[in-house]
C-alpha cells in the first residue's frame, strides 16, 4: 500500500518561516521551527485528532475563528499565530477551565514533576484561578483493574484512554458514562479492566488520574533515573525505559519506536519487572550431599571446568531465549572450540537443514515490523502474538483498521494442503490496478519445529515465490521465533548445524531433542543450560518426559539461572546465578533482524555476574582463552564473527537499533 | 433471553448499513421488557448486536430516556424549561412530584424542553403531550394513568389547531382526542 | 401575507393520510421533480434561496450542491431533533403533515443523487414519530419510497430513526454519530458532512422545515418562491412564539414581518398590563433582544445585525414580572445538561456559569462575580468544538450587558437577605496558585 509521502511545504509560523511537510498536523510543523504547541487530547497514536481538549488553539491568517492546531493539515503559505493576544486568551481560559474540576492536590498526586498538566498550566496557564465554588466529587481512588488506579477527580476527560481501548487495543471495555461534567471514565458494571494491554493507558493519561498501583508512592520523578533498554520478555522486544530507584527497577516504560513496538508495551513487559527482582539466585550453588549449597566463585567455576573437562565431547547445551547474542556466541566456542561438542541448540524442537534456514533468513525475503501496517495484506500463519509477541497483535489491528490491510490467518494444514488458496485470497487484496500485492507472511517458528518443520519451511518458501515476495517492495517474511531471542541466538551460532551467520560447520551436532535422548541413553554425560529449563520449555508433554530422565540421567548439569525451578532444584549440579534483562548487557536481534542493544539499569543482585563473563572463565579453565575481558569485546568479537554484522560498533547500535538487512543497501548506496 | 426482544433487536439491526445503529431503538427495546436498562439488560442488548457492554453502557448514560437506574413504569416527564416555567412549571413540578409521593409505579421527572410549548405549562405522560396544565389536573392526570385511561383527553395536544389564523384555507373542525397514542 | 404555503391545509381532518394529502395536490411535486433531472431541481432549489429553518440559515441549493458527484453510496438526514428550547415547529408539520415532509425529502435525495436516508427524531416526539411510520409505510406501498421511483430510475430507502433525549444530538454531526449508534458528541469539522457524515459517506442535512418547504418551491418554481420575504431572506417562515404571550403557537409569516406584529398583532403581546422585557427571537440559544428591537423586521439579516439570531425561529417573550437572574439560571442550567462534556469550555464553562449564578441568588455573591460571569463567557465563545457552549454564552453574556443593573442589584438584595450586606465587596478571587 502507498505510504503516506508528503511534498515539503513552507508556512510562517510566529513571523518564522518552517519548512515541513504538508499536511503535517500544525502542532507537530510548529515543533520543526521550535515553536511549542500545548495539547493533552492529540496523541496520533490513537488515531484521528478528536480537538476535544482546546488547549492547541491558534490564529491562522485568514480564518475568523481560532483554530485546532491538533487538526489542522499544514498547507504552504499558512500564516499562524501562536503568540497574538487572542491566543493567549485562549489558552488561558482553557487552563483555568481544565483546572475547574482538577483538585490540585499535585502534592501527593503521583505524576506530580512528570505530569503535562502541571507544565501546560506553568507554561501556558493565568496563574491564578478565579474558580471559588465547590467541585466535582468522586469516591478516590479506586482500583480500575489489579494494576491501575483510577482518580476521577483528577480525570481532564481528553478522551485518550477510552480511545485507546476503543481504537487501538479494541477491547472496548473502557469508556466514558454519562454527560457533560458528569461524565467519567469507566468500565462496564464496574468491572476491572482487564485486557493484555491495559497498562498503556496509564502511560497515555497526562494527569494522574490512571496510575499504577505497583508504583503508587513509591518515588517522586527528581528522585529517580531512567535508563533504556529492550525487553526480552517476549520475541517483540519492546523498547522500554526503566525507572530506578537505589538499584531497583520501579516502573517499565515505553520508549516509543516505530518499527518495534510503535509505543506501546503489554501487561506482562510492563508489570513484571516486580516478579524479576525476587526470589532469585544471588550466589553460585553447588550440590552437596543432594542439597544445593552457596559456594565462591573460584569452586563453582573450578569445578564447572573440571566436569566439562571430563564431559569433553559428550557434553550437550541448550540455550533460553532470554539469553544474548554474545552468550550464545560464547557458548558456542565453548562447546565446538574449548571441548569439540557441536552439541547446542537454542531452537526448541527440530533442526532444520541449514539451507532452508539460510533461504528463510534472505535479507531480500524479511519484512520490517511497519510493512505489518501497510501491507495489502498480511497472512498469519500459526502464529498466536499476545503470548508470543504480544505488541504485534496491536499493529496488526491498526494495519486493519487504519490501512485497511486485510488479514488472513491460518494454519500449516493450510500450507501444506490449500497454498492455492492461500495465494488468491492474499492478491485479492492487492490494488486494483493489478500491480502486484504487498504481502507480508508473519509465520510462527512453531510452523518448523514439528515433524513436518523442512517441508512447512519448504512450503513457506514457495509461497513466498508464488507470492513474488522476494520482488516486492514492503513485502516479506516475518518470522515469530518461539523465544525472545531466538532469531539473535541463530544467527551467533547456537545451532547445532551452523556456527555464527549460519556459516557451514564441519560437524552437525545433536539437536535439543537428540541431547535429550543422548543423556537418556548415556551417550553424553553433561548438559550445559543457559538460561533455558527444557521441562518449563518443554514442547509437550512427551519432551517433558523425556527432559525428565534426561535431566535424572546426565552425570553433570552446569544452569545459569535466576530463579530455582524445579529441574534446577532437583537436577542442577552446579548453578551459576542469571541476570535479568534490566542487569544485562549485550545485544539481541529482533524478529525482523534489527539488532538492538540491552543496557544495564540496575545492578546484578547478591554475588551474580555477566553471563559473558561466566562463560569466558569457565572456558579459560577447560584451557582456552577467549579473550573476552569486557561485555563490549564480546560484543566485538560476534560482530567480527557473523558476516552481516561486520564492521556494527554498540555505539552504532544505539538506542534504536540496526537493521543488517537495511545497512547493507545504505553501504552499498 | 426473551425471544421477541431478540427478534425486534435483530430487525431494528436490519435496517441500517451498520448494524450499531440500532443501539438506541434496542436499548430502547430492552427498556421496554426489562422496565430499564438495567445491567442485565445491556448484557442481553450486546450479546446480541456483537458489542461490548460497555459500549452500550456508554451509549445509554448519555441519553436521558434511557434510565439507568431501576423506576417507575408511569413516566411523567414535566417541562420546566424556560416556555413553561415563565408559565408555572416549577410549581408544577413540584406539585406533581409530591402528589406521586412515593408510589413507587410514577417516575416523575423535570424535562428539558419537550417541544410543546404551544400548551405551556406541560407534561408528557407516557409519551402523550398534555397542557396547559393547572394544579387543578394534577389528580386526574394520576387518575387516568394509574388507571391505564387516556390521560386528561381534553389536554392532548394531537387535539389542538394551529395557532396562526392565517393558517388552513378553509375552517376545520378541532381533532377528536385518539386516546392511547395521543 | 397572501397565502399559507406549509399550514395552507394543516388541520385538516386526514392530512397525514396519503389519501387526503394526494387530494391536496400532494406528491404533484415530486413527479414535477422526478420528470425533470437532478440538475433542474437543484437549479430550482438555488433559484428559492431557501435558507435552512434548523438554526444556522445556510442556503439549502448550496448546501446540496456541495456534494460530490458520482454513485458512490450518499446520505441524506433529516434533522428532525427539535429540541431547541421554544421550538416546536418540526413537530406541527410531521403530526399533521408528514407526507409533505416525505415529499420534500424525496425530492432533495433526488437533486442529492442519495439513496438512502434517515428522519432522525428526538424520541420524546411519540407520537410524531408513530405518525411518520404509518405515513411512511403508505409512501412505500404507493411506490414513492423504494426502487425505481415512479419509474425515474432514482431509488430511496428511508427510516424513522428515534433518539433518545439528548440536545446536542440536533447538533448536525452529534446527530450522526447517534444515528451511527454512539453517544451524540460532535464530531470535529471538517471534514463537513456533505465530503464524509454518516458512515464516512456523503451526507445531507437539512431540518423538517426546510425539507417540508420543498414541494412548495417545485410546484411555485424558485423563482417564484423567492419573491416572497427579503432580500436576503426568503419564503415563509414557520415561527414558534411561547412565554409571555396570550396565544402561544406556531405562526407562518412571510420573513421580514415586524417582530412587533408576530408578538402582538398574532400572538396577542404579553398579558394585560404585562410589558416585554426582553425576547429571545431564536430558541434560548439567541441573545437577548428588548422593547427597542420590536419593530425590526423579523429576518435573518435583521437580527444578526442587532447582535442576535434567527435561529430555529423560536420567539420567546419574557415579560417584566420576571427577575433577569431567573431567565440566566433556566438558560445556563439547560446548557450545563446538554453539554455532551467533550469539549473543555463548554463542558466546565457551563458548569461555573451556573454554580456562580447560583450564588447570586443565595446571597454569596459580589459584583466582582459579574465581571468574571461575562469574562467566562467571552472565554466560552468561539472555543468550542461545536456551537453548544457559545449557545449558553452568547444569550447569558447579553443579559448580563443588558441587564447588569438588575444582576447587581440582585446580588445587593440577596446578599442583604442573607445577612452579608451590601456594599463595595472583596473581589471574589481566589487566593491560591494554580499548578
Ligand atoms: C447545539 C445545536 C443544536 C441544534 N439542534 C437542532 C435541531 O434540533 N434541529 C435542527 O434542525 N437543527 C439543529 N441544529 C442545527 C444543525 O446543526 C444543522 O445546522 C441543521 O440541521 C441543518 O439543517 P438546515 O440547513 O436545514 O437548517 C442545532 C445546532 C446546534 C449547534
Ligand atoms: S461545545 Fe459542548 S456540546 Fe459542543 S462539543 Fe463541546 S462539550 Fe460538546
Ligand atoms: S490537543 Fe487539540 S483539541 Fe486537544
Amino acid at each position: 500500500m502507498p505510504r503516506p509521502e508528503a511534498k515539503t511545504i513552507t508556512f510562517t509560523i510566529d513571523g518564522r518561516e518552517v519548512q515541513a511537510p504538508e499536511n503535517m498536523m500544525l502542532v507537530d510543523a510548529a515543533k520543526l521551527g521550535d515553536v511549542e504547541i500545548p495539547v493533552f487530547c492529540y496523541e496520533p497514536k490513537l488515531g484521528n485528532p478528536v480537538g476535544a481538549c482546546r488547549m492547541c488553539l491558534v490564529e491562522i491568517e485568514g480564518i475568523p475563528k481560532l483554530q485546532t492546531g491538533c487538526s489542522t493539515p499544514v498547507k504552504d503559505g499558512m500564516v499562524v499565530n501562536t503568540q497574538s493576544e487572542r491566543v493567549k486568551i485562549a489558552q488561558e481560559s482553557v487552563v483555568e477551565f481544565l483546572l475547574v474540576n482538577h483538585p490540585l492536590d499535585c502534592p501527593v498526586c503521583d505524576k506530580g514533576g512528570e505530569c503535562p498538566l502541571q507544565d501546560i498550566t506553568f507554561g501556558w496557564g493565568p496563574g491564578k484561578t478565579r474558580f471559588v465554588e465547590e467541585k466535582r466529587h468522586f469516591v478516590k481512588p479506586l482500583a480500575l483493574s489489579e494494576k491501575i488506579a483510577i482518580d476521577r477527580e483528577r480525570c481532564i476527560l481528553c478522551y485518550r484512554c477510552v480511545r485507546y481501548s476503543q481504537e487501538v487495543a479494541e477491547d472496548y471495555q473502557l469508556v466514558l458514562l454519562e454527560r457533560g461534567a458528569h461524565s467519567y471514565v469507566s468500565t462496564f458494571d464496574g468491572n476491572p479492566y482487564e485486557a493484555p494491554f491495559s497498562g498503556n493507558i496509564v502511560e497515555l493519561c497526562p494527569v494522574g488520574a490512571l496510575t499504577s498501583r505497583d508504583y503508587r508512592f513509591r518515588a517522586r520523578p527528581w528522585d529517580v533515573e531512567d535508563s533504556g533498554s529492550v525487553c526480552t520478555l517476549c520475541a517483540a522486544q519492546c523498547n522500554v525505559s526503566l525507572t530506578v530507584r537505589d538499584e531497583r527497577v520501579l516502573r517499565v516504560l515505553a520508549r516509543d519506536h516505530a518499527e518495534v513496538d510503535d509505543g506501546w508495551l503489554c501487561d506482562r513487559g510492563r508489570f513484571a519487572y516486580p516478579s524479576l527482582g525476587e526470589d532469585r539466585i544471588t550466589h553460585p550453588l553447588i550440590r552437596d550431599g543432594g542439597e544445593l549449597r552457596a559456594v565462591s566463585w573460584e569452586r563453582a567455576l573450578d569445578e564447572a571446568a573440571t566436569r566439562l573437562k571430563r564431559a569433553g565431547a559428550q557434553t550437550g547445551a541448550l540455550v533460553g531465549g532470554g539469553a544474548t547474542n554474545e552468550e550464545g556466541f560464547l557458548l558456542g566456542r565453548l562447546l565446538r572450540e574449548g571441548l569439540d561438542s557441536p552439541n547446542i541448540d537454542s531452537r526448541v524442537a527440530g533442526t532444520l537443514p541449514l539451507e532452508l534456514h539460510r533461504a528463510l533468513g534472505e535479507p531480500g525475503l524479511q519484512a520490517k515490523v511497519s510493512d505489518l501496517e501497510f501491507a495489502h495484506a498480511v497472512l498469519a500463519l500459526e502464529c498466536d502474538l499476545v503470548p508470543d509477541a504480544a505488541i504485534l497483535d496491536l499493529r496488526l489491528r491498526k494495519g486493519v483498521r487504519r490501512h485497511g490491510m486485510k488479514l488472513v490467518r491460518a494454519s500449516l494444514a493450510d500450507l501444506l494442503e490449500r497454498p492455492a488458496e492461500l495465494v488468491a485470497k492474499l492478491k485479492e487484496a492487492g490494488p486494483a490496478d493489478g500491480a502486484s500485492a504487498e504481502i507480508v507472511v508473519l509465520w510462527g517458528e512453531r510452523l518448523t519445529t514439528g515433524p513436518d518443520g523442512a517441508r512447512a519451511a519448504q512450503a513457506l518458501l514457495d509461497l513466498a515465490g508464488t507470492l513474488g515476495i522476494a520482488d516486492t517492495d514492503n513485502a516479506g517474511l516475518l518470522e515469530i521465533p518461539a523465544q525472545s531471542n531466538g532469531r539473535g541466538l541463530r544467527e551467533a551460532g547456537a545451532l547445532p548445524n551452523a556456527g555464527p551467520g549460519l556459516s557451514s560447520v564441519d560437524e552437525d551436532g545433536l539437536d535439543a531433542r537428540a541431547i535429550a535422548q543422548a543423556l537418556s541413553k548415556g551417550e553424553l554425560s553433561c548438559l550445559y543450560l543457559l538460561g533455558a529449563d527444557p521441562l518449563t520449555g518443554a514442547a509437550d508433554e512427551l519432551d517433558r518426559e523425556l527432559w525428565g530422565r534426561a535431566l535424572a540421567n546426565a552425570t553433570t548439569v552446569i544452569s545459569h539461572a535466576m530463579f530455582l525451578t524445579d529441574a534446577i532444584r532437583e537436577h542442577a549440579d552446579i548453578v551459576f546465578p542469571a541476570g535479568a534483562y534490566p542487569e544485562k548487557e549485550g545485544t539481541v536481534v529482533h524478529p525482523d533482524g534489527r539488532i538492538q542493544r540491552l543496557r544495564p539499569a540496575v545492578a546484578k543482585p547478591g554475588e551474580s555476574r555477566a553471563e559473558w563473563q561466566v562463560i569466558a572463565d569457565v572456558t579459560a579453565r577447560v584451557g582456552l582463552d577467549l579473550d573476552v575481558l569486557t561485555g563490549g569485546m564480546a560484543s566485538q568479537q560476534l560482530f567480527d564473527a557473523v558476516p552481516q554484522y561486520s564492521g556494527l560498533t554498540l555505539e552504532e547500535i544505539g538506542g534504536k537499533g540496526v537493521r543488517p538487512q537495511e545497512r547493507a543497501t545504505a553501504v552499498a548506496s | 433471553m426473551n425471544t421477541e426482544l431478540r427478534a425486534d433487536i435483530e430487525a431494528h439491526m436490519a435496517l441500517y448499513p451498520d448494524s450499531r445503529s440500532a443501539a438506541l431503538p434496542a436499548l430502547e427495546a430492552a427498556q421496554r421488557v426489562h422496565g430499564w436498562c438495567s445491567p442485565d439488560a445491556i448484557e442481553e442488548v450486546a450479546e446480541v448486536m456483537g458489542v461490548t457492554p460497555a459500549y452500550l453502557a456508554a451509549v445509554a448514560t448519555f441519553y436521558d430516556m434511557l434510565e439507568t437506574e431501576p423506576v417507575g413504569k408511569h413516566s411523567i416527564y414535566v417541562c420546566t424549561n424556560i416556555s413553561c416555567s415563565l408559565r408555572g412549571a416549577d410549581a408544577l413540578h413540584a406539585a406533581v412530584s409530591e402528589a406521586a409521593g412515593d408510589d413507587p409505579d410514577f417516575n416523575v421527572r423535570s424535562f428539558e424542553c419537550l417541544g410543546a410549548c404551544d400548551i405551556a405549562p406541560m407534561a408528557s405522560v407516557d409519551g402523550v403531550f398534555v397542557g396547559p396544565l393547572t394544579l387543578e389536573d394534577i389528580p386526574q392526570l394520576l387518575d387516568d394513568t394509574r388507571a391505564g385511561r387516556p390521560v386528561l383527553p381534553e389536554k392532548q395536544l394531537s387535539t389542538r389547531l394551529v395557532a396562526d389564523p392565517n393558517a388552513n384555507s378553509r375552517e376545520f373542525p378541532a381533532h377528536a382526542a385518539e386516546g392511547g397514542t395521543q | 401575507m397572501t397565502e399559507a404555503l406549509l399550514f395552507k391545509d394543516i388541520d385538516e381532518p386526514g392530512l397525514a393520510t396519503l389519501d387526503v394529502y394526494a387530494k391536496r395536490g400532494g406528491y404533484e411535486s415530486l413527479r414535477k421533480a422526478l420528470a425533470s433531472t437532478p440538475e433542474d431541481v437543484l437549479a430550482q432549489l438555488e433559484a428559492s434561496g431557501l435558507r435552512g429553518r434548523g438554526g444556522a440559515g445556510f442556503a439549502m441549493g448550496k448546501k446540496v450542491s456541495f456534494l460530490p458527484k458520482g454513485t458512490i453510496d450518499k446520505y441524506l438526514v433529516c434533522n428532525a431533533d427539535e429540541s431547541e428550547p421554544g421550538t416546536f415547529k418540526d413537530r406541527e408539520l410531521m403530526q399533521k403533515s408528514p407526507h409533505m415532509l416525505i415529499e420534500g425529502l424525496i425530492i432533495a435525495s433526488y437533486a442529492a443523487g442519495a439513496s438512502r436516508s434517515f428522519i432522525y427524531i428526538r424520541g420524546e416526539y411519540v407520537h410524531q414519530a408513530d405518525v411518520l411510520d404509518a405515513a411512511l409505510a403508505e409512501a412505500t406501498a404507493a411506490g414513492y419510497i423504494g426502487e425505481n421511483i415512479l419509474g425515474s430510475g432514482h431509488s430511496l430507502s428511508l427510516v424513522v430513526h428515534r433518539g433518545a433525549g439528548a440536545y446536542i444530538c440536533g447538533e448536525e454531526t452529534g446527530l450522526l454519530d447517534s444515528l451511527e449508534g454512539k453517544r451524540g458528541n460532535p464530531r470535529l469539522k471538517p471534514p463537513f458532512p456533505a465530503n464524509q457524515g454518516l458512515y464516512q459517506g456523503p451526507t445531507l442535512i437539512n431540518n423538517v422545515e426546510t425539507l417540508a418547504t420543498v414541494p412548495a418551491i417545485i410546484r411555485m418554481g424558485g423563482e417564484k418562491y423567492a419573491e416572497l420575504g427579503t432580500e436576503t431572506s426568503k419564503g415563509t417562515k414557520l415561527v414558534s412564539v411561547s412565554g409571555h404571550v396570550q396565544r402561544p403557537g406556531n405562526y407562518e409569516i412571510e420573513l421580514g414581518t415586524p417582530s412587533r406584529e408576530i408578538i402582538y398583532g398574532l400572538a396577542g403581546g404579553p398579558p394585560e398590563g404585562r410589558e416585554v422585557k426582553c425576547w429571545f427571537p431564536g430558541g434560548s440559544s439567541s441573545p437577548v433582544l428588548k422593547q427597542e428591537d420590536l419593530d425590526l423586521p423579523y429576518d435573518f439579516e435583521a437580527m444578526a445585525k442587532a447582535g442576535s439570531m434567527l435561529g430555529s425561529g423560536a420567539i420567546i417573550v419574557v415579560d417584566d414580572s420576571t427577575p433577569i437572574l431567573d431567565v440566566a439560571l433556566k438558560v445556563a442550567k439547560f446548557y450545563r445538561h446538554e453539554s455532551c462534556g467533550k469539549c473543555t469550555p463548554c463542558r466546565e464553562g457551563t458548569t461555573w456559569t451556573v454554580k456562580m449564578l447560583e450564588r447570586i441568588d443565595a446571597g454569596t455573591a459580589t459584583p466582582m462575580d459579574i465581571e468574571i460571569m461575562a469574562s467566562v463567557q467571552e472565554h466560552i465563545i468561539g472555543n468550542c468544538l461545536c456551537v453548544l457552549g457559545d449557545a449558553m454564552a452568547m444569550p447569558i453574556g447579553s443579559m448580563i450587558a443588558k441587564f447588569r443593573d438588575e444582576f447587581e442589584e440582585h446580588i445587593e438584595a440577596a446578599r442583604i437577605r442573607n445577612g452579608l450586606g451590601a456594599g463595595a465587596l472583596e473581589p471574589a478571587l481566589a487566593t491560591g496558585v494554580t499548578g
